[in-house]
């Protein structure tokens, strides 16, 4: 009779005051169906399933299970009706083990006291049905982010949901890891279980969903078969508008070394994080920095732009070295940065769009009267910024935290490109960002490229990296393990196992 | 007039001002006064024999003559002034209390400059304004250092160097600057140069008054306008950021505390050269704390601090009234103003949420009642 396990009609939500975050949102699921539910950033994708999941309320709109009208109103009414759903950022207690996160709050009990040797067994149960083994005994802190992400898959399960809801899981993965996750959830799906991901990697859709529902600015687009359409007619639904995928690098000659690294060491209480790193970035090129996360980017990033200070070897920019500066000295020698976090570190939430914005101008002297800000100055600046990068608000008064994660990052590249740096540390800049903004801020990069900048770009998605870079760095425990001088002569599969350190690059070995 | 117009929508549109959001804080703030009057009401009427007649001394006894309505803004003057203070210091997310020492400090030194130093009359009340902030904020600038470079929390360090300085001052009120004439532990009399003159006859209002407004406008000045007022929020709202954007964020964290400190101690001299004919503060006077209350009801928007500071004025002017006309002590006021900040800063009481729907389902009904009517003719 009912076609629909679950039904989500009409679905609206207005964050305070009047951002409207979804409108007329539709959405329904099949039993046993893998649903992606794709679309830009911002395009309402998470708030959509945080609703279903009850984490947020909905202003209007109705849900139907089963055909029944139901009202979720928090995460516990979510489970009674089977539903799970696995965060993007990991909610794991660090310091507890695999077995203990997994059965936090639904924990076995045995005359009243808390059953471990079960907790350990239903750990192991679950992940040898899927696939997923696990150490329960292994502290989450000692995991890689793959196996903390199987770990949250468990947690769902163990809960008896049926549905599972999974926010942008690829997203932190390598290759390898991202095959082994689909490999188990097409597992759970012969299980009957249903799963809904909400993606915007277009490739993941094609190989394992059923269906897919795009989004886009608040609104449900409509459901269709991924059979029926191409990764293209997906894209343009997504966007909107046509998108070039073609590999951008540029081929312009390379001038003198801006940024030169040289035997950079950097430890933390015994514990090397950089092990001796060796390298050096012309004017116009543009060099990838890969590796499994954690594995030394942030902190070659932080030495590099005077976060931390605590290394040993020597940096140069246009020959200075930079050892002993601060944050403020080296970016006034030509360095800008793009920070990992764009919430945290990159712009302030809790200010407006131009306060964000004009953090390194209001430093500047050609934009004070001695201790008075040329605040007129200072806001046309910030107007040009928002016309350039085409950032979606109402005016430059607007709160930051009300933007989309895009819009948020497009500010922040914004302010820092406009520096007009002699080097550029991006770290991650495009992730978990719309098309629109990664197209905006691909070509900004190459323009830097073509005006001949020096561009460090730390990434974590390899797509872009084989678009940008030819020249790469593949990191593993704060070591490099290859330098590759054109990327399109390896293969995906090949970065893959450098990343993990199951190979090293041979001959002729960097450094 | 059309150019007053053009200019006040200019100016509301740099706030990024709007009306429902006025509306909202306008309705919050009125709510919680209600509810605490309503409470403050129910135990008067418990415990006093005539209630009536409390009631009245506390609402309308501040406005019964125009001396008992100036001894409204007469309590208002040094709430300013540590409502400023405080703010500063919390834009850059900070908790320094060495603002109650500074109104210590800041009295005790404007009193010592005013009997002790040969000033030229017409810049007796400045020097001893000024030195009495300096001081203050010198001795302030300790637990702030300590914090910025050390990482020792400011809120314990300078709660305890508020007894230090309150000690000290006792001893040398005591012991060194002591008048023995005065039969008390207290200062010389301060001379009448020194003094800050009346400025509404009729009333004990001075020209304090004045001060508080000219330093409140000129920290909302400092804030919109100047580079080391945008680095302080910056550094307050998110350290992070500000650090990696090449901020000195330990500087302005210093800086916001010496600043409010400074502007503490200024307040203290005034106090003592408005209303005191000797020093002679035996305890802490409580306004640095009360400074923190202040900025809380105002939301910390420096503008809105002299409003809530003639409220609290008016509040302990009406209690003052009630306990000497009346059988109820003046204390009940301390209930009204702990339940008013619980209310206002209470995230979840009168959400803005919640307040967002009321206005839609308002804005709803409005519509379908026009459509209504538009069917019926």
């Amino acid at each position: 009779m009912h076609d629909e396990l679950l039904l989500m009609k009409d679905i609206r939500k207005v964050y305070y005051p009047d951002v409207i975050a979804l409108e007329q949102a539709n959405f329904s699921i099949k039993t046993g169906e893998i649903h992606a539910i794709a679309g830009e950033n911002g395009a309402g994708k998470t708030t959509l399933m945080k609703i279903l999941f009850g984490m947020e309320k909905a202003n209007q709109g109705e849900l139907f299970y089963q055909g029944e009208k139901i009202t979720i109103q928090s995460p516990n009414d979510a489970m009674k009706y089977q539903i799970g759903m696995v965060h993007q950022h990991f909610m794991l207690v660090e310091n507890m083990t695999v077995a203990q996160n997994i059965v936090l709050g639904i924990e076995p009990k045995k005359k009243g006291l808390f059953d471990m040797q079960e907790a350990k067994d239903m750990t192991k149960r679950l992940g040898e049905m899927y696939d997923m083994r696990l150490n329960p005994n292994a502290k989450i802190r000692d995991l890689s982010v793959g196996l903390k992400q199987k770990v949250e898959i468990i947690k769902v399960l163990a809960r008896d949901a049926k549905i599972i809801i999974l926010d942008e899981p690829t997203a932190i993965l390598t290759p390898q890891e991202t095959k082994e996750l689909f490999h188990q959830l097409k597992l759970l799906k012969q299980n009957n279980y249903t799963i809904i991901i909400i993606t915007h990697k277009l490739r993941e859709i094609k190989e394992i969903c059923d269906r897919v529902t795009i989004m886009k600015s608040g609104r449900t687009l409509g459901t269709f078969l991924v059979n029926e359409l191409s990764i293209e007619d997906i894209s343009k639904k997504m966007v909107g508008y046509d998108f070039d995928l073609k590999p951008i690098t540029s081929n312009k000659k390379l001038g003198q070394p801006v940024l030169v690294v040289k035997n950079l060491l950097l430890h933390h209480q015994g514990k090397p994080l950089l092990k001796n790193l060796n390298f050096s970035i012309k004017e116009g090129e543009l060099v990838g920095i890969i590796g499994v996360e954690g594995n030394g980017q942030r902190e070659l990033a932080e030495v590099l732009t005077g976060v931390r200070s605590d290394y040993e070897g020597q940096i140069f920019i246009d020959g200075q070295n930079i050892k002993g500066l601060n944050i403020q000295e080296i970016r006034q020698s030509g360095l800008s940065y793009i920070p990992e976090d764009r919430m945290v570190e990159g712009a302030n939430l809790a200010g407006s769009i131009f306060e964000s914005a004009i953090a390194l101008k209001a430093q500047q002297p050609n934009y004070r009267y001695g201790p008075f800000l040329k605040l007129k100055a200072l806001r046309t600046y910030t107007e040009q910024l928002i016309v350039d990068y085409k950032i979606k608000c109402e005016n430059s008064h607007v709160q930051v935290k009300s933007l989309s994660g895009g819009n948020i990052q497009k500010i922040v590249s914004a302010r820092e490109i406009s520096e007009n740096p002699r080097v550029l540390v991006a770290n991650q800049p495009t992730r978990g960002i719309d098309i629109g903004a990664v197209l905006t801020l691909h070509d900004k990069l190459k323009e830097l490229q073509d005006n001949h900048k020096a561009i460090l770009l730390i990434s974590s998605d390899l797509k872009e990296v084989y678009d940008l870079a030819r020249t790469v760095i593949v990191l593993f425990e704060g070591e490099i393990v290859a330098k590759i001088d054109n990327i399109q002569n390896v293969s995906e599969e090949q970065l893959g196992k450098y990343m993990l350190g199951i190979e090293r690059q041979s001959g002729s070995e960097a450094s | 007039m059309s150019k007053i117009k053009q200019l006040v929508k200019k100016i509301w549109k740099d706030q990024n001002f709007s009306w429902q959001n006025l509306l909202y804080e306008t309705i919050k703030t009125v709510l919680a006064v209600v509810i605490a009057y309503v409470i403050a009401f129910v135990i008067i009427y418990f415990v006093s024999d005539q209630p009536s007649n409390s009631i009245y001394w506390f609402v309308v006894g501040p406005f019964s003559s125009l001396m008992e309505f100036g001894e409204i803004i007469r309590k208002a003057i040094p709430l300013m002034f540590a409502g400023v203070a405080a703010c500063v210091i919390i834009k850059a997310k900070q908790f320094n209390l060495f603002t109650e020492g500074a109104f210590y400090v800041g009295g005790l030194v404007a009193a010592v400059i005013a009997i002790y130093m040969k000033v030229p009359a017409f810049l007796a009340v400045l020097v001893a304004l000024i030195g009495g902030g300096l001081v203050s904020a010198i001795i302030g600038y300790i637990p702030s250092k300590l914090k910025a470079s050390l990482e020792v929390n400011e809120f314990v360090s300078s709660i305890m160097l508020n007894y230090v300085v309150l000690w000290i001052g006792i001893w040398l009120i005591s012991n060194i600057i002591v008048d023995d004439a005065s039969g008390d532990m207290a200062t010389k009399i301060i001379p009448e140069v020194s003094k800050i003159k009346v400025f509404l006859t009729g009333t004990n209002v001075t020209y304090g008054l004045l001060i508080a407004l000219i330093i409140t406008i000129l920290v909302q000045l400092f804030f919109k306008k100047t580079h080391h007022g945008y680095e302080i929020k910056m550094t307050g709202d998110n350290q992070k950021f500000a650090k990696y954007a090449g901020i000195k964020t330990k500087k302005r964290i210093t800086e916001a505390q010496t600043l409010g400190i400074f502007i503490a101690g200024v307040g203290g001299a005034t106090e003592i050269l408005s209303n005191y004919h000797r020093f002679n503060w035996k305890s802490l006077p409580g306004f640095g704390f009360d400074g923190f209350m202040i900025t809380i009801i105002a939301k910390n928007k420096p503008l809105m601090i002299p409003l809530a500071a003639l409220f609290i004025g008016y509040l302990r002017a009406g209690a003052d009234l009630m306990a000497f006309n009346s059988d109820v002590a003046q204390e009940v006021v301390s209930i009204i103003q702990g339940v008013i900040i619980l209310l206002i800063a209470s995230e979840r009481f009168f959400s803005s949420v919640f307040f967002k729907n009321l206005m839609d389902k308002l804005k709803e009904k409005r519509k379908a009642r026009k459509e209504e009517v538009s069917i019926n003719e």
